[in-house]
């Protein structure tokens, strides 16, 4: 049966190939939109490892010459800042930070770690961080105020790194490389272990993240970029402007703006979704064309084949074989074309074009995703073909003679 | 004859409504895809108000510092900016205007207890003479309010709006980041995929909150050159080259980074500069070819379809060309008649795309989706996406009939395909 399927769908290769060449192309477009989407469906799922309802960021520009230059009065300025903003009714908990969670740019360092090069994310936090962001520790612990007169420099560490770098190790007392082996300063160590934290969001991949400290009112230690404060739920956004006032009034020439977590997060979102979406309105619309035009395609080549429809019907074959035949002939071709695509897609883990932000799951589930629709697709486009063709009439089918 | 060959390619098309809904389906969904992408694009770089003339107009966007371990990647600092451009007007006749502005920061301001967040860049003087800004009352600020720091500003009407209500507002004052400016002009609203003219407010750059800036080699500075034409590029481009080399020597930090890359570029070259030259050199050949392979990609399956579908309507009509060429039509008449049909088509189908994309980019522009978005069609690409379309219909649709003509009428009648 299978082989004189295929010679059929040989003997009119012509026709076939541009066929073939369509399902190809569109099982390729299926899967790169599905996996995307698959992508960041599973991130989606996956928590975040901090609480950011109720948080706002501050960002604070101390109009220094460069970000990497502070005065031990901006320092001493700062602590200050933060102690004042601390005392205010509404406000539960201050932190400060190098950077708040869900903004756009991301400090990375490629570190050696148990002997291997690890690129990670890293934030300078500091102690109250954990209490502001609700970040939960699993194991170890957080900084504290004492750290600062330690000889070595602590680190605490997400799960995601603990288990990329020591795999069931613990992680407690280990040791993190230098940007520079040569760097002659202290060395880190590893003090805790905090849930899986996911910096740029609700819809990014998974993330390796490491936390140093930063003391405020030390000289050592540059003063914090950006100040995260925890309000009681239900503080109006009019505290916004009393806030930006006592600030203001604690350090004059600096500037402030103020931004709920709860808006960085939407547009974090909305900067990922919106080109996904585009893309895949784009890719609906090559979908539609492509199932119109096989639908006509196949029709047509329907149509041209009516003879040889009669003549089967007439030596006694049922209705239904005939509509069998036609479906099948076009899964078989659906099938070459399928074939033919996951030789392509399957490069991309056996190169390892994506690293690990493609997971194998995700990637079988885009696979198979792919696969579905095209099989789906390409059975409703012979659907209605094949009832045309199985009512031809034997007489009328061959008096075409 | 082309009255009877247009009358015929209608009939034609709609007797087969279901094809001619795909292939016109087909033909414009994938312009309108084209002309909204398009759209996008002009409207970062192609000269459009304000920025009318960009094309002689250079730019320092971005520089980096080179290391042997380390690099950065950001926007220079005044005091790099100053170095590098200062003088080179006197130097070289072929500058006309030379401006150092900010990238647009966010500004709050509290008014009645509301909140209003805008863009506010600090620039020059020089700044209003090399775009064209459309004032609708006022003025820009001068070198003067810039040499005097002046608290002046220029807002674009929805600020004013937000603030004063639609009434006029040179001569009031408005409070911005801590700050109060008195208003001098009020422009047209600048989309903000105007990288160098996008902003909401435009103040000094000596009004900012202290000096410091004018030290900073690295901060949030951009320059822009007004060339008298682009002949001039290549001698302004490599006066830059040579500045740069000597703020070299200037680097804050030797010890870690001892190379600065950056130079003069239009604003495509800069953005090729970023993505593909590692900031080291602008590959402009590059983004045009990612730009095209992109659009070749997407087009590759509507294309494939079209050809399908083509191809499918030639064979069915084959009985049809047998009884034309057994009355005795000659091959030359046949293709006539379905070049005329073909054309028929892809002029449809475009006509419906353009009406489809003039109606998306309107919606666009009034969603407010991308901050005054003032995205308009591009004709040109218009008409190359028809040409395209028409190449692959007359290819898939006319060869294959030509081919057949030359077919003996009877075997053609007896409806022997190719």
């Amino acid at each position: 049966m299978m082989r004189h399927l295929l010679k059929l769908v040989w003997n009119r290769k012509r026709a076939n190939a541009l066929i073939l060449l369509e399902i190809f192309f569109t099982f390729l477009v299926v899967f790169g939109v599905g996996t995307l989407g698959l992508y960041f469906w599973d991130n989606w799922r996956r928590p975040l490892g901090f609480d950011w309802e109720n948080v706002w960021a501050v960002r604070v520009n101390m109009q220094a010459a460069s970000d990497d230059t502070f005065t031990p009065e901006q320092v001493e300025t700062s602590a200050r800042l933060v102690r004042e903003v601390g005392a205010l009714e509404p406000v539960e908990a201050v932190a400060g930070a190098m950077m708040e969670p869900f903004s756009f740019g991301s400090f990375r360092s490629s570190l050696e770690v148990n002997g291997r090069r690890v690129l990670m994310d890293l934030n300078e936090v500091t102690e109250s961080f954990a209490d502001v962001m609700r970040t939960e520790v699993v194991r170890g612990r957080w900084f504290q105020p004492a750290d600062a007169a330690l000889s070595w420099r602590p680190a605490v560490i997400d799960e995601d790194l603990a288990r990329a770098a020591w795999g069931d190790e613990d992680p407690l007392g280990k040791r993190l490389g230098k940007p520079d082996p040569q760097d002659p300063g202290p060395e880190t160590r590893v003090i805790g272990v905090v849930r899986d934290f996911r910096h740029h969001g609700d819809l990014s991949g998974p993330e390796l993240f490491v936390f140093y400290p930063k003391h405020l009112g030390n000289p050592k230690h540059r003063p914090p970029q950006v100040l995260l404060v925890r309000v009681h739920p239900g503080t109006p956004a009019a505290f916004e402007e009393e806030l930006t006032r006592r600030m203001q009034s604690v350090a004059r020439d600096w500037s402030f703006e103020i931004v709920p977590l709860e808006q960085t997060r939407t547009s974090a979102i909305r900067r990922t979704l919106t080109p996904l979406i585009v893309g895949g309105i784009v890719a609906f619309f090559l979908l539609l064309m492509v199932a119109l035009g096989l639908l006509g395609v196949l029709w047509q080549n329907l149509l041209q084949r009516t003879r040889e429809i009669g003549l089967r019907r007439a030596i006694g074959a049922s209705r239904r074989e005939v509509h069998r035949q036609i479906i099948l002939e076009q899964l078989l071709l659906t099938t070459l074309g399928v074939l033919l695509g996951a030789v392509v897609v399957i490069q991309l883990p056996v190169l390892d074009v994506f690293g690990s932000a493609l997971r194998p799951e995700v990637f079988t589930s885009g696979l198979i995703l792919a696969m579905v629709s095209m099989y789906l697709l390409s059975a409703v486009c012979a659907l209605y073909p094949s009832t045309l063709a199985s009512r031809v009439h034997p007489a009328e089918a061959l008096r075409y003679e | 004859m082309l009255r009877n060959y247009l009358k015929m390619a209608l009939k034609v098309l709609a007797r087969r409504k279901f094809f001619t809904f795909i292939s016109l389906f087909g033909i414009s969904i994938t312009l309108l895809v084209l002309l909204v992408a398009t759209a996008m694009l002009d409207q970062v770089f192609a000269p459009q108000q304000p920025e009318t003339r960009a094309d002689r107009t250079l730019g320092i966007y971005q520089v980096t510092l080179r290391g042997e371990n380390s690099t950065f990647n950001g926007f220079a600092g005044y005091g790099l900016l100053d170095r590098v451009v200062r003088g080179l007007p006197e130097e070289l006749p072929a500058v006309e205007k030379v401006s150092i502005f900010t990238t647009p920061g966010n500004a709050v301001s509290y008014v009645g207890g509301q909140k209003i967040e805008s863009s506010l860049k600090r620039t020059d003087g020089a700044y209003w003479q090399i775009l064209d800004f459309s004032f609708v009352e006022g003025g820009p600020f001068t070198e003067e309010d810039e040499a005097n720091a002046r608290f002046v500003a220029v807002i674009n009407e929805s600020t004013r709006d937000r603030f004063f209500g639609k009434v006029p507002a040179v001569g009031r004052t408005l409070e911005a980041d801590g700050q109060r400016f008195r208003v001098v002009g009020v422009v047209r609203d600048v989309p903000i995929l105007r990288l160098v003219a996008y902003s909401e407010i435009w103040v000094p750059n000596s009004t900012a909150k202290s000096r410091t800036y004018r030290k900073e080699y690295l901060g949030n500075f951009m320059a822009a050159f007004l060339a008298r034409s682009r002949t001039d590029f290549p001698r302004i481009k490599g006066a830059v080259e040579r500045r740069f080399r000597l703020a070299e020597e200037h680097i804050p930090d030797r010890q870690m980074f001892q190379k600065l890359d950056g130079g003069a570029d239009t604003f495509f070259e800069a953005v090729s500069r970023v993505i593909f030259g590692e900031g080291e050199e602008s590959r402009p050949e590059l983004l045009w070819a990612l730009f095209l392979g992109l659009a070749v990609l997407f087009m590759i399956l509507p294309s494939v379809n079209l050809v399908n579908i083509n191809l499918s309507r030639i064979l069915d009509r084959a009985s049809e060309i047998g009884v034309r060429k057994a009355f005795g039509a000659s091959s030359r008449t046949l293709v006539g008649q379905f070049v005329v049909e073909n054309v028929v088509l892809t002029l449809l189908g475009g006509a419906i795309g353009l009406v489809l994309a003039a109606a998306v980019l309107a919606g666009l522009n009034a969603s407010g989706l991308i901050a005054y978005a003032d995205l308009r069609l591009n004709f040109r690409v218009f008409l190359e996406g028809l040409g395209l379309a028409l190449f692959f219909g007359l290819f898939s649709g006319v060869y294959p009939a030509w081919k057949m003509s030359r077919l003996h009428p009877v075997q053609a009648l007896r409806g022997r395909t190719l």
